[in-house]
């Protein structure tokens, strides 16, 4: 299980949340601009330290490990592909810089599902958005991570990409049996992606539970903005399609 | 619309009178000498030691300026420390002193009768007229540009790389060296192309400090003072035609081996 209970102050914002995630879970946050959301995975990721509390990984005090020794890999919005090496030294650029000898195995199986055969060589610029995110994620595979931290990584994408890669994501989450976090302010990510929902408002998490925990919510209960209008959207999603 | 048209109508005209009072002065020497000047110059060995010992000297500025600059610019850029932007400041004042100014400075400071000059004069080291000295007037009056590409080029480096490098394993040492340096370096190299530029243009500095060896601007300044302009002219054009030469095949070559990783 990743735990998650830290306070952090950076000016006048306050971030304060506790939370829980299973291991192989997906879990989104979901949240507006400046609610919390990136700090809290920096956090997780080891970028950030909190002011107080902590984060464990089943059981593991993780708190002041550096980012290199957790069992977690970082996703930003711009992907972080390096630009100065090709696209098969970005993908095997965690065995290089740990100097562990290459799973060709592991490799080529990736290689393979992400259809990445014809891009080896080429630089990222040379990338187009989707073939960029898919190489992205087939790197964060490769680094054969426990946790994967997903910051707004669907955010530049046309919808149909965007369905995409949400179909690519939970394959490989099941694949792999990774647990991922991810950092979304687009409802429908979380609609299509998570399993457990936290809402996060201010620094605070004031949801965290499954989709249909939240349809049952009453809304005259409900006092955040975000959190009533991602209802509705629930609602008339679930009456669409089911 | 027609303000739009008349507003860039201006701005090209007052661009291209900014262009032609570079290309003018360059241009017209080119044609203020006779071929045969030209090729009785290219004849003479002194200039050629001259060009030599700008050439070398600058260089060996540019690499001091890099040992010394990078991490200056890499500091500023990335760690936040008291005084920082007191520290940036200081970093430019050899552009904001005058380089005669410049000149008696060093001297003053690295004569042989100084504690500094008498230390490196254990070493057998003097800055008075040798090439040591030009190598120190090159470095301070170009240093500026190799710190200020520096804090650029680590500035454009987005953080959340380093971040993606670290979560994938790696360390800060490897970070550094496999992420953040390769991706700044471009933009160091070009700040190092112009610190060498500065240093090969390099006078005032040098008459005061270093006039010997003779780099190619001392041998313009000379020819120009004791022969006048008819015999500086062809000099001139020889030294001119050399550093375009430099200049532009340094550019050219780093646009060719770093094209696409502007950050």
């Amino acid at each position: 299980m990743l735990k998650v209970e830290v306070r952090k102050k950076l000016g006048s914002f306050l971030l304060d949340v506790e939370f829980e995630v299973n291991i192989g879970e997906y879990v989104v946050i979901l949240g507006e601009s400046g609610a919390g959301k990136s700090l809290t995975l920096k956090i997780i990721g080891g970028f950030e330290q909190p002011d107080q509390g902590k984060v464990c990984f089943k059981n593991e005090d993780i708190t002041h490990l550096p980012p290199e020794k957790r069992k977690v890999v970082y996703l930003p919005q711009n992907l972080g592909l390096f630009p100065h090496l090709s696209v098969k030294e970005n993908l095997l650029y965690s065995f290089k810089c740990k100097r562990k000898r290459i799973n060709d195995l592991l490799f080529n199986r990736i290689v393979k599902e992400f259809k990445l055969e014809e891009f080896l060589e080429r630089r990222p610029y040379q990338l187009s958005g989707g073939e960029a995110q898919r190489v992205a994620l087939a790197r964060a595979i490769l680094a054969t991570p426990e946790v994967l931290l997903l910051d707004e990584p669907l955010s530049s994408l046309d919808f149909h990409l965007k369905m995409k890669l949400i179909s690519l994501l939970k394959t490989v989450k099941e694949e792999f049996n990774l647990t991922i976090v991810h950092v979304t302010h687009d409802p429908l990510e979380a609609i299509f992606l998570a399993k457990k929902i936290f809402i996060m408002e201010n620094g605070k998490i004031i949801f965290a539970g499954m989709l249909k925990e939240l349809l049952s919510k009453d809304v005259a209960s409900i006092s955040s903005e975000t959190f009533k209008e991602f209802k509705k959207l629930v609602e008339k999603f679930n009456s669409l399609v089911f | 619309m027609k303000s739009s048209v008349i507003l860039r109508g201006i701005f090209a005209i007052l661009g291209l009178l900014g262009i032609l009072f570079i290309l003018l002065p360059i241009l017209h020497i080119f044609f203020s000498s006779s071929l045969k000047a030209i090729k009785e110059t290219l004849k003479e060995k002194e200039l050629w030691k001259a060009i030599w010992v700008s050439i070398s000297a600058a260089g060996i500025s540019v690499i001091i300026a890099f040992i010394l600059g990078i991490p200056v610019g890499y500091a500023i850029a990335r760690i936040n420390f008291p005084g920082k932007r007191f520290l940036e400041s200081l970093t430019n004042l050899p552009i904001a002193i005058p380089h005669v100014a410049v000149g008696i400075a060093l001297l003053s400071l690295l004569n042989e009768k100084t504690l500094l000059g008498k230390f490196f004069k254990t070493f057998h080291i003097s800055f008075v007229d040798t090439f040591y000295g030009v190598v120190v007037a090159m470095l301070f009056v170009s240093f500026s540009f190799v710190i200020s590409a520096s804090i650029t080029g680590f500035s454009a480096v987005s953080k959340e790389l380093e971040m993606v490098s670290r979560s994938l394993g790696a360390g800060p040492t490897y970070t550094f060296l496999r992420i953040t340096f390769p991706l700044a370096f471009p933009s160091i190299l070009r700040g190092g192309i112009l610190a060498f530029a500065r240093a090969i243009s390099e006078v005032g500095a040098l008459l005061i400090l270093a006039y010997y060896p003779k780099t190619a601007s001392i041998f313009m300044y000379e020819r120009f003072e004791e022969f006048g302009l008819d015999s500086a002219t062809p000099v001139t054009i020889v030294v001119i035609v050399c550093c375009l030469i430099i200049f532009f095949s340094m550019l050219y070559l780093s646009r060719k081996f770093f094209k696409g990783l502007d950050a």
